[in-house]
């Protein structure tokens, strides 16, 4: 063989070498693997099914350190109270300032808007579109001790990893139900040290939502009621509530019928499926991506035929309270029964 | 000068281990969060060495530089390099100039891999690896083995039908990905980002598992390159270089598409890499197997963790965007000046 065949390759041989002595030096970072915080569950979780309840710590034992469960069946371990809060969506910001915690929150998500004090925070994750941007340099440069991130892959779960591999913790919430917002709340109160404040503030909700609901049961028999989410003028397709879905529970609740769009994992449903189920009263969600006006709804290519068309009863209610799953859901449920029963007097708000 | 350029291949080489230290250095050192120099270098000998130059910093700025940012640095360069080999392998195996690591169905079995993963609803985390990086991994193995077997096994001539079934693959493939999308729900944004590719999932464990493989990979491809220069002649040239075609195709193919794979597995599907980066090498130093492989590996690994770096810095954009809208003005002109009509 030549000789050139013989003599050891230059720079590959380079390469190794330099990999070598990093791999040997990172071989005592013991960030390999997932650390005693947060186990990696080989728990089944399912997605499109309620959540496993949370389990707060009684009010009268030690705060901390506690074990909590959250929503995606992790155990997290929270050692002593955080004074370093990220909260990575809306629902999660707005429960934190309820439950008093709001000066410990250090950094937000691009869409959180309210309290007024969270939107000048720093963001740490945006939502653009379809993409999720996850900045996890600026959290730990925040040296946040408490992660708050949003379930159903809203929060990336590499992400969600990645902090959990870095030693902070983070719990995973989602509501898809009325009942998992208490007990999501809960969850956060315990997390951050305001069991308390959590248990008065869900007893409040609880009473004003079942005086509400009492209130419109009452009245009468539910009327057919479709909730607009979002309607796309130039493909047509129509945005509803799924079945079993959260804005679908919220309608039930307000003395509606909800129209879904007859499959639980599907949010759009077809013109000829909204004109066979006739709404009586249909709902516009107005927020800042979806501004409908009522005379363009009524105006859409076969609309006119519908009940609630031809009675004029097309009103709009800001979505945010009513679909976001946090502490102002009571407040949204009272938006939601002024439209559909806009002749009944509701209990006043305390 | 491109003559005298490609009579010294070393100094191409060093100038590229130097450029690719400097690459280093900054996408170690920049970032979202600003942190000095002065630290980023205390920490790394710190971490590396052992050496404690006085400098101080806070535990934040270490979890950051050596927890965060090396490992996603160094897996840049792993994953550009064994992109830019299988690249070297596809083009010189199949005689085709526009071959990618993907074109034998790589990139549809691991996405197909990564949407069902994302679909079922098991949750099962191996160390430091997902279902998703699992199954993507063995997705992209499987589809490489499938057009393969399907294709004629690599025998001698039959280059045309190993393409064509490959294309044949990944269409079945990538229908069957179209319909997981579909199902899949709020999941669906998974599923893109991991399309859309990104190193954003890089950690020192993922990289223990995917640096060895890709490394050992590229140095199995350099001791075959003679092989990889016959195949370029023709099958039955090769033939009679001594070069026992069906052998070599078989271990060629295995190589590069296991490259592709643990690159895929880890950061998603990154084009570019893999088509432009041999053309530019042999544009540069010629087409020598035995210069292109060693370079290429140099050349990968600059631009992905390159492009990684302004894509960070830019917001975090994806890694593919970038480096096509940099590189391929570049691969352009360089074609343009080359001096030599460049064929294949």
């Amino acid at each position: 063989m030549s000789s050139r065949a013989r003599r050891l390759p230059a720079v590959p041989t380079l390469l190794v070498i330099l990999f070598a002595v990093l791999l040997a030096a990172c071989s005592g970072s013991g960030t390999t693997s997932i650390p005693p915080d947060a186990t990696g569950s080989t728990v089944p979780a399912t997605t499109a099914s309620p959540t496993p309840e949370a389990t707060p710590e009684p009010t009268a034992a030690p705060a901390f350190p506690v074990s909590l469960t959250d929503d995606e069946g992790t155990v997290v371990e929270i050692a002593t109270e955080p004074q370093r809060i990220v909260s990575l969506s809306p629902a999660n910001t707005e429960i934190l300032f309820a439950l008093g915690a709001g000066g410990r929150v250090v950094a937000t998500d691009n869409s959180s808007d309210f309290p007024a004090e969270a939107v000048d925070l720093p963001d740490v994750i945006a939502f653009e579109g379809f993409t999720v941007v996850v900045d996890v340099e600026q959290i730990v440069a925040l040296e946040a001790d408490l992660v708050v991130a949003a379930g159903l892959g809203f929060t990336p779960p590499d992400a969600v990893a990645q902090l959990r591999d870095l030693g902070i913790p983070v719990l995973v919430v989602y509501a898809p139900t009325v009942d998992a917002v208490y007990a999501d709340i809960e969850l956060i109160g315990a997390a951050v040290g305001a069991a308390e404040t959590a248990l008065t503030l869900t007893d409040a909700m609880r009473t004003e939502i079942d005086a509400i609901n009492a209130a419109v049961v009452a009245a009468g028999i539910p009327p057919r009621v479709f909730y607009e989410i979002g309607y796309d003028g130039t493909t047509g397709a129509i945005y509803a509530p799924a079945d079993a879905s959260f804005v679908a529970e919220m309608v039930t609740l307000a003395g509606g019928e909800a129209i879904t769009t007859g499959d639980p994992n599907s949010y759009e449903i077809p013109l000829e499926i909204l004109i066979s189920a006739d709404p009586e009263v249909i709902l516009l969600g107005v927020n800042p991506f979806y501004m409908p006006t009522i005379e363009e709804v009524a105006a859409r290519p076969g609309w006119a035929v519908m009940t609630a068309v031809a009675a004029g009863a097309i009103i709009p209610v800001e979505d945010v309270v009513i679909t976001r799953p946090g502490p102002r859901l009571a407040q949204g449920l009272r938006n939601l029964a002024a439209g559909i029963w806009p002749d009944v007097t509701l209990p006043p708000a305390p | 000068m491109a003559a005298r350029i490609r009579s010294r291949p070393l100094l191409v080489a060093v100038v590229a281990v130097v450029i690719l230290m400097l690459t280093l250095l900054a996408g170690v050192g920049l970032g979202t969060v600003p942190i000095s120099p002065a630290e980023t270098i205390g920490v790394i000998l710190h971490r590396t060495l052992g050496l404690d130059l006085g400098i101080t910093w806070s535990p934040a700025v270490e979890t950051i530089v050596w927890d965060l940012r090396v490992p996603r640095v160094l897996t840049s360069m792993v994953i550009g390099a064994g992109l830019a080999v299988a690249g070297v392998v596809f083009q010189g195996l199949l005689r085709n100039p526009l071959a990618d690591p993907y074109v034998l169905g790589t990139a549809s079995g691991a996405a197909l891999g990564a949407a069902v993963a994302v679909v079922l609803p098991i949750q099962v985390a191996f160390l430091a690896f997902t279902l998703l990086h699992g199954f993507a991994f063995a997705g992209a193995l499987f589809a490489a083995w499938l057009v393969f077997r399907l294709g004629g096994g690599g025998g001698p001539g039959g280059l045309t039908r190993l393409l064509l079934t490959g294309y044949a693959i990944a269409s079945v493939l990538t229908a069957f990905l179209t319909l997981a999308m579909y199902v899949s729900g709020s999941e669906l944004r998974q599923i893109f980002s991991f399309l859309l590719g990104g190193l954003a999932a890089a950690s020192w464990s993922r990289l223990a598992f995917a640096g060895p493989l890709i490394i050992v990979t590229c140095l199995l491809v350099f001791r075959r390159a003679r092989a990889l220069d016959g195949m370029l002649l023709g099958d039955a040239a090769a033939h009679h270089l001594g070069i026992d075609v069906r052998r070599e195709r078989r271990a060629l193919l295995a190589l590069g598409s296991m490259a592709t794979a643990a690159g895929v597995a880890i950061s998603g599907l990154i084009g570019f890499v893999g088509l432009v980066v041999p053309h530019v090498v042999r544009l540069i130093v010629g087409p020598r197997a035995s210069l292109v492989v060693p370079i290429s590996v140099l050349a990968g690994a600059w631009l992905l963790s390159a492009a990684d770096l302004v894509a960070r810095m830019l917001g975090d954009i994806p890694v593919g965007v970038v480096m096509a809208l940099l590189g391929a003005p570049f691969f352009v002109i360089l074609l343009g000046r080359s001096r030599v009509r460049y064929e294949l």
